[in-house]
């Protein structure tokens, strides 16, 4: 495989990541700001600190064609970044959540975007031309604790959110006025605010850390803190799905998980590095990691020394090889994966964010 | 004294803080029995537990230890009394006790490769915490006609666990036969025992 695209940004914890649709802009949330990177060659420089929250910023997204940055934090206010030509003009979007906001995604169609809370809710937002502004109706039922993690199905109306109630869910976010009526799919046909169109968990119930559908939104796949993914392919609408195959892993549990296609996914969390699963309704195994260079390449600094300078090394430090480093190319938990570039089959390249403050981008 | 005194040392107090606002809300998760959340699990009596530990030590007696472990590990005791739950850790302890050290490994590796192996060495892993978690409080009480002195620190007089003969041997076996379950089922096996709402 070709080697990643590392960019270790700073040496603090990036909470998420974003690229704009050409891929010449990054945006990380680094602590309590907004954090905007622009390409110069082959390296990103920083080029503006967006200011507005007061307290950690947990999620961020670029809506691709519209270009509109929107970012929520534990202060429990989401912001929409308008772009203009003078810099990005933040707008502040009522959310009536009394807990911090988690996680927050555009909704494909760019019209609407979701904000999950601890607040046990999910506020789905949406503009307002008559007041002129972002206005959010709730969807509470039955959410028992915090929304880890939200993912919008392609039409723009479902939304599946994991939460620490160990369940992953699908709701309807059908907004009158605001959304087109959807085309059928086996999650629903009719589907006002508010309609529950799944439910599920895993044998072990671990908290749910990162729900994704498939691309063309027909099944469902979350991750765990039990170590496992889940996949869910329902049948029909009200009918309990055709299979739930769940894979345990011997691994450290993932914190975020993407699809690549409808046979594969790609996920990372703990162990520093992303993992590959195969399969299809039949079943899915681990088809082992990413990034195959093997150890020695993948951390990089591993050359050959002279006896000199080994002996030197174990009379500073009492002993002879540096192993402060991981042999992953991310020196800590990877909190993020997403889509970077798709090809005909899929996404063909994604990037990855973590707790070391590295943006790696991958080619599969 | 004035009264902006007054008003400001009945707010600068700090006893607000100490209100725990989530019993406060109605539909918060204190509020709420959260085993509703998940499916029901099947009950199983003490004399359940007795029967199974009479089929185990049956197999054991005729040489198949991995039929007996998987037997056991197959029907935990997820939702019962007490005595039923410690009566099947006893089966379990019994078991692991009579496997010797060379054959844990290559039982582990048959057993995970098998169908629903993955599930087993969970369940596994869950009996040998709590076996380990089980010696421990019995030693460590300290007798009525003393003075109570507390130390609040850390004290060896009330005996380590595992300091007396039969608790120490059963923890070094479950020591041991962590060490190989990780082996086998990887980290992520500690994971799930933590995580997992299905206490045994």
């Amino acid at each position: 495989m070709a080697n990643p695209e590392v960019h270790h940004l700073f040496h603090n914890p990036i909470a998420d990541h974003s690229f704009s649709a050409d891929q010449q802009t990054l945006v990380v949330a680094r602590d309590t700001s907004v954090e905007l990177y622009g390409r110069s060659g082959s390296s990103f420089k920083l080029q503006d600190e967006l200011k507005g929250h007061d307290k950690t910023v947990t999620s961020v997204d670029i809506a691709p064609s519209t270009g509109r940055i929107v970012t929520c934090s534990q202060d429990r206010n989401a912001l929409v970044w308008e772009p203009s030509p003078t810099g990005y003009k933040p707008t502040l979007v009522l959310l009536r959540i009394s807990r911090a906001a988690t996680f927050v995604r555009w909704s494909p169609n760019e019209s609407k975007f979701a904000v999950g809370s601890g607040d046990r809710l999910i506020a789905v937002c949406y503009f307002e031309e008559e007041n002129d502004w972002w206005v959010s109706k709730h969807l509470k039922k039955p959410i028992r604790s915090t929304i880890t993690s939200v993912d919008w199905h392609p039409n723009s109306v479902l939304l599946a959110a994991g939460s620490t109630d160990a369940h992953a869910r699908v709701f309807s976010s059908y907004i009158k006025g605001v959304d087109q009526r959807p085309e059928p799919t086996v999650w629903g046909d009719r589907l006002p605010f508010n309609t529950v169109c799944g439910e599920f968990l895993n044998n072990s119930a671990g908290w749910v850390h990162s729900v994704a559908f498939s691309p063309s939104g027909d099944s469902l796949a979350f991750a765990a803190h039990d170590s496992s993914i889940t996949v869910v392919y329902p049948s029909a609408p009200e009918q309990p799905p055709k299979a739930v195959v769940s894979i345990s892993t011997q691994l450290l549990p993932f914190k975020s998980l993407i699809w690549r296609s409808e046979d594969e996914i790609v996920a990372a969390g703990y162990d520093c590095e992303a993992f590959r699963f195969q399969g299809g309704e039949g079943g899915w195994q681990l088809a082992g990691a990413v990034d195959t260079r093997g150890p020695s390449a993948a951390g990089g600094e591993q050359r050959e020394e002279s006896a000199l300078k080994m002996f030197k090394q174990m009379d500073l430090k009492g002993k002879g090889k540096d192993d402060t480093q991981l042999k992953t190319v991310h020196q800590n938990t990877i909190t993020m994966i997403r889509p970077y570039q798709s090809s005909g089959s899929g996404v063909a390249k994604f990037s990855s964010s973590g707790v070391d403050g590295r943006v790696v981008v991958w080619t599969i | 004294m004035s009264i902006i005194q007054q008003h400001s040392n009945a707010t600068l107090g700090d006893a607000w803080r100490t209100i725990n606002i989530d019993a406060l809300t109605e539909d918060s998760s204190v509020n709420f029995d959260t085993s509703t959340l998940h499916p029901p699990q099947p009950e199983i009596s003490e004399a359940d537990a007795r029967q199974i530990n009479t089929q185990v030590r049956q197999l054991l007696r005729g040489g198949d230890a991995e039929g007996a472990l998987r037997g056991c590990l197959d029907t935990p005791v997820y939702n019962g009394s007490e005595a039923a739950k410690d009566a099947h850790l006893q089966t379990i302890t019994e078991v692991l006790q009579s496997i010797k050290a060379s054959e844990m490994s290559p039982l582990l590796k048959s057993i995970y490769s098998s169908e629903g192996g993955n599930e087993a060495l969970d369940v596994l892993m869950k009996y040998i915490y709590k076996g380990m978690g089980a010696g421990a409080p019995k030693v460590s009480r300290t007798p009525s006609g003393v003075t109570p002195q507390s130390t609040g620190g850390f004290s060896q007089v009330g005996g380590r666990p595992g300091s007396n003969e039969p608790t120490g041997a059963a923890m070094s076996v479950l020591l041991s036969w962590h060490e190989k379950v990780v082996d086998v089922a990887g980290l992520g096996c500690i994971g799930r025992t933590m995580t997992d709402w299905r206490r045994v």
